[in-house]
């Protein structure tokens, strides 16, 4: 007779079965040493929503959207977005660390559009002043206590509402700023 | 010896299903390949990411494209497939580098790269959700990969496991096919002209 069978074979299998669903999970998290755990983060961080007029500090800089302007399309069915925004430098080193940036307006529906490459013409005609000020990719950051004054410009349908700027910097992600 | 028997076509089937799965094992390349939507030509074509609808097709046997310094004259020994479409991103701003005419014996040719700098073609624009916007398209091919072929356009030749459209083409045959076409710089509303001769 062989004194180490297992008196209750089915119970020993079902509880290794549940082992195997507990003892999986934990194996493949602590094998990505935490590079799965800081990705769960960053994909369920919601992006910090700064109120119409008010500022936020983020990634060395406190950053305010000045102008959401509306501005006639050259295509039909379509406006000209002509955003300026501000970033009041509060440490200088961690703002030119944390370039550049990536930019996208956002409407109700979730719709994302990346700005322009060039300068809308139609900026140029109509705000000479704004297609002056440098975009957030091409901003360099100043000495402490000076504010950088942006402007990007977006090509969009007629029907997108509810608009809102996002902003991230590489060097402060996975957080980011939704600008109303 | 019934037993004896047993075993051996035990053997023989399993080393057979062994075979039959090494065989049919697919590559990584495979299990990653985009995911077809499939449309026809004429009709809207939605994947998750973007909507092409394919308006005309011409076929030529060379292309004339002014440059800046002097006109270009480009001819090939198979048939230039010159495809007009319009496109519109979904969700968000993206444009589009991948596209390919795969033939009927499933051959695949990608979009030409003598004629990079017209504009229009892929990689050349930006598209933005709720904006339809024209884009061109003109592939080199033989004259037997002509009929019975789908065109393949997915957001980046690179992206493991996106979404690709793959849209049946209407039939053409070689009587369709032109001496010439000339395409030329267009406004903002159409990128380029195109001309039959």
């Amino acid at each position: 007779m062989d004194v180490s069978a297992n008196p209750h074979p089915r119970k020993s299998y079902w509880l290794s079965l549940a082992a195997l669903a507990v003892v999986l999970p934990v194996a493949i998290v602590v094998h990505s040493q935490g590079e799965l755990i800081q990705w769960l983060r960053a994909a369920f961080r919601s992006p910090t929503t700064v109120e119409k007029g008010a500022s936020q500090s983020y990634a060395g800089a406190d950053w305010r959207l000045t102008g959401l302007a509306r501005l006639p399309g050259a295509l039909p069915g379509t406006t000209v977005v002509l955003a300026e925004y501000e970033a009041a430098v509060e440490d200088e080193a961690r703002l030119r660390d944390s370039f550049p940036c990536k930019l996208a307006l956002v409407d109700d529906r979730g719709r994302r559009w990346k700005g322009t490459f060039m300068v809308d013409p139609v900026v140029r005609k109509m705000r000479p002043d704004a297609a002056q000020k440098p975009h957030c990719g091409t901003a360099e950051a100043s000495r402490k206590g000076d504010t950088i004054r942006m402007a990007e410009s977006f090509v969009i349908p007629q029907d997108a509402d509810g608009l809102m700027l996002s902003l991230a910097l590489y060097g402060g992600m996975p957080d980011s700023l939704l600008l109303k | 010896m019934n037993g004896a028997v047993r075993s051996l076509t035990a053997v023989i089937v399993a080393a057979g299903v062994l075979y039959a799965m090494q065989r049919s094992t697919p590559l990584y390349s495979d299990i990653t390949s985009p995911v077809p939507v499939a449309g026809r030509q004429g009709e809207r074509v939605d994947t998750s990411a973007f909507a092409i609808g394919i308006a005309k097709v011409y076929l030529a046997r060379s292309i004339t494209f002014p440059s800046l310094s002097r006109t270009q004259h480009y001819a090939t020994s198979g048939v230039w497939v010159v495809v007009e479409s319009a496109v519109e991103a979904k969700n968000e701003s993206l444009g589009l580098t991948s596209a390919e005419w795969l033939g009927p014996d499933g051959l695949r040719y990608r979009y030409s790269q003598r004629l990079t700098n017209v504009p229009g073609m892929p990689g050349n624009e930006q598209f933005e959700p709720g904006i339809p916007r024209p884009m061109l398209m003109i592939f080199e091919v033989p004259e037997s990969q002509i009929a019975g072929a789908r065109l393949l356009v997915a957001r980046s030749p690179y992206a493991p496991l996106a979404e690709e459209a793959w849209i049946d083409m209407a039939a053409l045959s070689t009587d369709d096919i032109h001496p010439s076409i000339t395409l030329s710089r267009g406004g903002q509303q159409m990128p380029w002209i195109l001309k039959v001769e």
